[in-house]
């Protein structure tokens, strides 16, 4: 079936990869710890990675009281995320830690993994190491999301998705409580952790 | 929006088996426009592939020539063969630009040492891959807007695959070899409804084998 037009008249927000791990210590409870990975290759604010931590969604409360930080290698990449994306975000701008939220300086990230089996993403920020770790990795999937199924709802997606059935957060070995949790994106039965590969999000028309 | 949409009668879940997502960016040059390539270069930088993750450069200084390196500028660096040869058998051979290229087959796919990318999308733009002191450089220059394609197997280069793209066109670039540039330049030509340069940065990009016919 062709598919017209081929090019998609909506004006690029940002491009790139944006991986995360959304934990719950009961399924039916609110999460007890969220990560989202951002490698971006394209973006207004240029190119550059980025970890969103929250080791307590429930507390405002930052380094070094808690990991709660926007750790990045490009601040104004950060600072575009953090407005015009995550404050879009119902899971992560409602929850306590969105506010006030630190923007920190990320020394080196190291991928190590397959994404047909097990994954990382290693942040190094300071004396601080987080570990992003998926698992059980599923069946990867194309989606082509309209604004209404996407979390901002004022923009289209086009991703790759692999679910993870079993993921983990940690900083500097030690790992936060929760499991993901069982979630439905676009019909499709899956998880609160999940890889998102060669995403663009292009602003609705 | 919503008419646009029905229009592309497009579904939120590819029902197809994806078969690799990466970065594919391109420099294809001439030394006019309606002569034959002179120099070609592509880029691979796989996330997810059946033969895992991995980098790849291939540099047709001779694209006419059934020969490769070192007796001609024809040669191909990457730090996994695997997934090497099965992106030229199943995708790059099948690119109109490279279909039916003997000087692709004879180009030596040699291990990549190290690579690295230099600068930035608002000036000059660098994929660089060596194999020990053989250095490969594609450069882009005076890179446009961005814009996000979806094409189906009628439009896809190999006309047999769904694929998902970001596009950036870049009006200059250059392909090198140890500091040597190779001859030509950039023009332009059609491309889904828009005149785009030859050379150009493709990011984000998911290859899926349709289902059924």
């Amino acid at each position: 079936m062709p598919i017209l037009p081929a090019i998609n008249p909506g004006p690029v927000d940002w491009s790139g990869e944006n991986p995360g791990i959304l934990l719950k210590e009961d399924p039916d409870g609110p999460f007890s710890a969220m990560a989202l990975f951002f490698r971006i290759n394209y973006s207004p604010a240029g190119q550059g990675q980025a970890l969103l931590l929250y080791e307590d969604p429930h507390k405002a409360a930052g380094p070094p009281t808690l990991q709660n930080a926007f750790y990045t290698d490009n601040v104004a990449l950060a600072e575009h995320l953090r407005d015009t994306f995550i404050a879009k975000l119902a899971a992560f701008a409602e929850a306590p830690a969105f506010q006030g939220l630190q923007i920190a300086p990320l020394d080196r990230v190291e991928t190590i993994g397959d994404p047909r089996d097990r994954y990382a993403e290693v942040v190094r920020a300071g004396d601080t190491q987080i570990e992003l770790l998926w698992e059980d990795l599923g069946e990867p999937v194309a989606l082509e999301l309209p604004p209404s199924l996407t979390g901002p709802k004022d923009r289209e997606m086009y991703t790759l998705l692999v679910e993870s059935r079993r993921a983990s957060i940690s900083i500097n070995g030690r790992k936060l409580k929760g499991e993901p949790a069982p979630r439905v994106q676009a019909g499709i039965e899956t998880t609160t952790a999940f890889l998102y590969f060669a995403e663009t999000w292009m602003w609705a028309q | 929006m919503g008419e646009w949409m029905a229009e592309r009668q497009r579904i939120p879940v590819n029902p197809g088996r994806v078969e690799w997502s990466g970065d594919n960016p391109g420099i294809y040059l001439k030394d006019s426009a309606d002569g034959d390539w002179t120099s070609l270069a592509v880029c691979f930088r796989v996330t997810l592939s059946p033969h895992g993750r991995g980098r790849a450069m291939v540099v047709l200084g001779n694209p006419n020539v059934a020969d490769g390196h070192p007796t001609a500028d024809n040669l191909c660096i990457t730090d996994n063969p695997g997934l090497f040869a099965y992106l030229k058998s199943d995708f790059l051979s099948h690119f109109p630009t490279f279909q039916g290229r003997e000087s692709l087959l004879q180009a030596p796919v040699l291990p990549m040492s190290a690579c690295r990318t230099e600068g930035d999308l608002s000036g000059a733009y660098s994929e660089i891959m060596e194999c020990d002191d053989l250095v490969l450089r594609m450069t882009w220059r005076e890179i446009g807007k961005p814009f996000a394609v979806e094409v189906g197997p009628d439009l896809c280069a190999t006309k047999r695959h769904d694929m998902y793209s970001l596009f950036m066109e870049a009006r200059a670039a250059e392909i090198a070899i140890n500091d040597r540039l190779l001859p030509g330049r950039a023009f332009t030509r059609p491309f889904f409804g828009r005149e785009t340069s030859t050379a150009f940065l493709a990011f984000s990009e998911t290859w899926v084998t349709p289902n059924g016919p």
